[in-house]
């Protein structure tokens, strides 16, 4: 196989185009799952598609090291690539070389004007020009609503798409009157994208299901499947 | 040596650059009672430290080659080797730890896990090494010692657990809390020789009690005695301590130290730690090859009674001649007698053993297991192992790695030209990373290492120590060619006029390949007889050192031969070998040869506000921006950048930032140059070949 069917066979594309075939350009996009279900793997996937597509990503991980979250890129690749039967893997991985940049920061420190401040210097530095920013592990529990807000707003001026992941925990059943559940149901209206990961009752995989969707790409009730064993997103 | 085995600590002191190892391991030589005064790294009575012993070094402020030394502390006996702190000279680094039994990880308070401390924590980890984490500078301003220990964690991935507490911070540093022993510890005197032991402060008596917890939390993991002992709320001193141990050598656990050795501050603690919690000789395991054995892999015994098996890890050309430092793994070895070097076969005499304290020496009559000692007048290159010829065992080797920059060398005169000789005949057999080989071409000697600063430094000392005055050229990367197709050839060798004749032809074809060279005999029917099969394997391999592009040695290429044919009377192994070159030259242009660069990985440090400057300058350099991570006002910048565009880097970093960043790199891979770039390269060579 090679890069183009690639990204023609990838099952996230449903996000890149409305009904009408326009391609996305702005959007607030949030993954949510239980601690360990693969969320991390899914945001690394959207940003792998995007920079398939010629797009470049900027990688936020809010309190994790940097290696640690190269390994996830390094090892989703292996994944891809193997499954895939690449003929030139190595080309693929000097793409995401090129077109991604990962920032960490520690959760107290990670705002909208520290993140507009590095996004602007990378444009100004000419190393990084990204269409697309995934924030993994941004406290939404400790943020409040004017924190999401201001991102949504960054979102605006600067033309990106932001996809975020949150941790849902077991014992806090509050959910929002669009299916969107804590720590995330009271911002869920700064969200366009919403998708949840569940276990599939009697099956070890997992599925991804589409609980919102405003910007006409995907109806709400699609669903995707996860491998559990590697986290890559499959046609359900 | 008479102290038993288990009060013996072979010991490395390592850390990123300026983290104050040089003064910590001044301050335990002061506090062992091996000097008797106190020099600062850069002070201003202009001695230096006792550990920098190279006039270079001193001049620096950082340390070079790692001096051993001995010292004993209450009824340990100490070998410590002072490590460099740049990625440079890592190979230092690397052939002190394989040599130790542990270590003490020095990290500055105020600067943290920096990306030298974490180059050297992967060494340790390859290597097996138990250790201690200290916190050193606790008195800087901006000392934040939890924070460092938080980074130990997360940077390190290390099980790091405080066992003391500083008492206040920056100035207000007045002493350290010991955990283990709920003490609060006073260093009195002009140089803090005189220890004070008080109860903790009362401020403090709740942020000890929370830590203490914490420890025991971590700690009694490793001792069920001491788990049920603090269950109950019994536990003892000795109880900690072993847990502490045991944690410790199992490398699941690393406690952490504070203090300030410049301020005189938690030496002594630490010296008491290096007893206490690291290993003694026979804790480590260590493995020798037996090379009568097929190399089978064999566990050293460290009795002092059994068959001498010891590493020479380090060779000095120091004023009192060639001194050779080898650590024993099992036997004595005694002066007067007779050893073998299993690499050569050679035996040699023992002259004179003397153990070393920095530049002085001590002579001694024997030197039992698990010591460090320095031999004189012993032949041997880095890295021979040493037996009495009753076995043959050799230390397992180390993993060296390649150069990645030379330069040139051009002695002004005679005289210099001998002396150059004498310093790099020396300077190879002390350092297997740094060579030195005659381009054929155009007669210059040329030098190659692992930067800038590590030819920097033995260019320095061939004009200090050897008094050879040199023309330097520039610094030249180390390219490689590689081919990025597959491409077939069928060439014949035919030189059949007068005298007796040549014939050869050979078929087959290149391809890419993952390691440096492979060669595939797929003849069928004999079209190419048996006999003549490895002159076409040697054929190709000539053809390897010199690529057609630049002439920089070819790496990557599987030469497959299919198919050929041969003469009855004029084939032969130098025609076949003739055929094989010219088979090469001519499907090696058509596999579409490129020029491969060195790539390092860089990391570059300081305060956030520059971290744009810092990104940019790396981008502009061709470098590809890994990641940033950011921590309070501090960001560290990972990338990888060709080596070509890293000469002068530090001085622009330097300008950018105000002087208030530094980056370190090391080799990392090699990549394609680009074709601009590359077709810049290979017009430069096409020039410098005319000239």
């Amino acid at each position: 196989m090679q890069k183009d069917d690639l990204i023609a066979k990838n099952p996230l594309r449903i996000f890149a185009q409305d009904g009408a075939g326009k391609e996305i350009t702005q959007r607030m996009g949030l993954v949510m799952a239980r601690a360990g279900l693969g969320k991390t793997a899914i945001l690394v996937q959207i940003a792998l598609d995007n920079i398939l597509r010629g797009r470049q990503v900027l990688h936020v991980s809010v309190g994790a090291s940097l290696e640690k979250t190269k390994v996830w890129y390094d090892d989703i690749l292996q994944d891809i690539a193997e499954g895939a039967k690449l003929e030139r893997p190595q080309e693929i991985r000097d793409a995401v070389m090129r077109n991604r940049l990962i920032m960490t920061f520690k959760e107290a420190e990670f705002t909208r004007p520290k993140l507009e401040e590095r996004l602007n210097d990378l444009v100004y530095q000419n190393v990084l020009r990204p269409a697309c920013v995934v924030v993994d592990g941004f406290d939404f529990a400790g943020a409040g609503r004017e924190a999401v807000a201001d991102i949504r707003e960054l979102m605006t001026v600067m033309d990106l798409q932001f996809w975020f992941s949150a941790v849902i925990h077991r014992e806090d059943n509050r959910v929002s009157a669009a299916g969107v559940p804590a720590p995330c149901h009271e911002v869920d209206d700064l969200f366009d994208t919403v998708m949840l990961v569940n276990p599939v009752t009697d099956s070890p995989s997992l599925s991804l299901d589409v609980i919102k969707d405003a910007t006409g790409c995907v109806k709400p009730g699609k669903a995707l499947t996860l491998d559990p064993s590697t986290y890559l997103v499959k046609k359900a | 040596m008479s102290t038993s085995l288990d009060k013996v600590r072979n010991i490395g002191i390592s850390a990123h650059i300026d983290s104050g190892k040089t003064t910590l391991t001044e301050r335990i030589l002061y506090y062992t009672q091996r000097i008797h005064a106190i020099h600062e790294v850069r002070g201003k009575d202009g001695v230096g430290a006792k550990m920098d012993s190279m006039e270079l070094e001193r001049e620096r402020g950082i340390t070079i080659c790692s001096a051993a030394t001995y010292c004993s502390w209450k009824d340990y006996a100490i070998n410590i080797i002072d490590t460099p702190g740049h990625v440079d000279f890592t190979i230092e680094v690397e052939r002190a730890l394989r040599v130790l039994d542990g270590a003490v990880l020095i990290l500055c308070s105020v600067g943290g896990v920096q990306s030298q401390s974490i180059t050297v924590n992967r060494q340790m980890t390859r290597y097996n090494v138990p250790r201690i984490a200290f916190i050193n500078k606790c008195d800087r301003t901006g000392a934040n010692p939890g924070r460092v220990t938080a980074q130990l964690r997360e940077k390190l991935q290390l099980n790091a657990i405080a066992i003391q507490l500083p008492i206040g911070l920056e100035a207000d540093m007045e002493g350290i809390i010991d955990l283990v022993t709920m003490k609060a510890v006073y260093f009195d005197g002009d140089n803090g020789d005189v220890i004070r032991e008080e109860e903790i402060p009362a401020a403090l008596k709740e942020e000890a009690d929370i830590a203490r917890e914490e420890m025991l939390d971590a700690v009694s993991m490793f001792s069920d005695e001491l788990m049920e002992a603090v269950l109950e709320g019994t536990p003892t001193v000795e109880m900690i301590r072993d847990a502490i141990r045991i944690g410790t050598l199992k490398l699941e656990l690393t406690p952490v130290m504070v203090g300030s050795a410049y301020k005189n501050k938690g030496v002594q603690l630490l010296l008491n730690a290096v007893g206490d919690y690291l290993p003694c000789p026979t804790d480590v395991k260590n493995i020798a090859l037996d090379l009568d054995n097929k190399e089978a892999e064999v566990q050293v015994s460290n009795q002092p009674g059994d068959p001498l098996v010891a590493l020479a890890f380090k060779l000095e050309d120091g004023r009192y001649g060639q001194l050779t430092y080898v650590r024993t793994y099992q036997g004595t070895i005694k002066k007067g007698e007779t050893i073998v070097n299993t690499r050569t076969g050679k035996k040699v005499k023992v002259g004179r053993l003397v153990r070393m304290h920095s530049d002085e020496m001590e002579e001694i009559d024997e030197s039992g297991s698990g010591d460090i000692v320095a031999l004189f007048g012993i032949d041997c290159a880095s890295g021979d192992t040493f037996t009495d010829g009753k076995i043959n065992y050799s230390m397992s080797s180390m993993h060296i790695p390649a150069p990645v920059i030379s330069l040139a060398v051009t002695p002004v005169d005679n005289k210099a030209q001998g002396n150059m000789s004498k310093a790099l005949n020396r300077f190879t057999k002390e350092d297997p990373t740094f060579k030195t080989f005659m381009d054929e071409e155009t007669g210059e000697t040329i030098i190659s290492g692992m930067g800038e600063l590590h030819l920097d430094v033995y260019i320095e000392r061939m004009k200090r120590e050897y008094g050879a005055e040199l023309k330097v050229g520039a610094p030249q990367v180390a390219y490689r060619e590689t081919i990025t197709q597959r491409a077939e050839f069928n060439y014949t060798h035919k030189k059949q006029t007068g005298g007796s004749g040549q014939y050869g032809r050979v078929a087959g074809f290149l391809e890419p390949f993952e390691g440096e060279y492979e060669f595939v005999d797929a003849i069928v029917g004999g079209t190419i007889p048996r006999e003549f099969i490895s002159a076409c394997d040697k054929g190709f391999q000539k053809s390897m050192p010199k690529g057609a592009l630049t002439e920089a040695p070819i790496t990557g290429v599987r030469v497959t031969i299919n198919d050929g044919a041969s003469h009855a009377v004029d084939s032969s192994d130098v025609a076949f070998q003739l055929a094989a070159i010219g088979a090469f030259r001519e499907g090696y242009l058509k596999a579409s040869p490129v020029l491969m660069e060195p790539i390092m990985k860089v990391s570059a440090e300081g305060p956030t506000e520059f971290q744009g400057a810092i990104m940019g300058s790396l981008n502009q350099r061709r470098g590809m921006i890994i990641g940033t991570s950011e921590e309070g006002n501090y960001t560290v910048v990972d990338a990888e950048v060709p080596l070509s565009e890293m000469f002068g880097y530090s001085t622009i970093l330097r300008s950018l930032t105000q002087g208030k960043a530094e980056f370190t790199m090391e080799f990392s891979v090699y990549r394609q140059v680009p074709k601009a770039v590359a077709e810049t390269v290979i017009q430069e060579r096409l020039k410098l070949k005319k000239k």
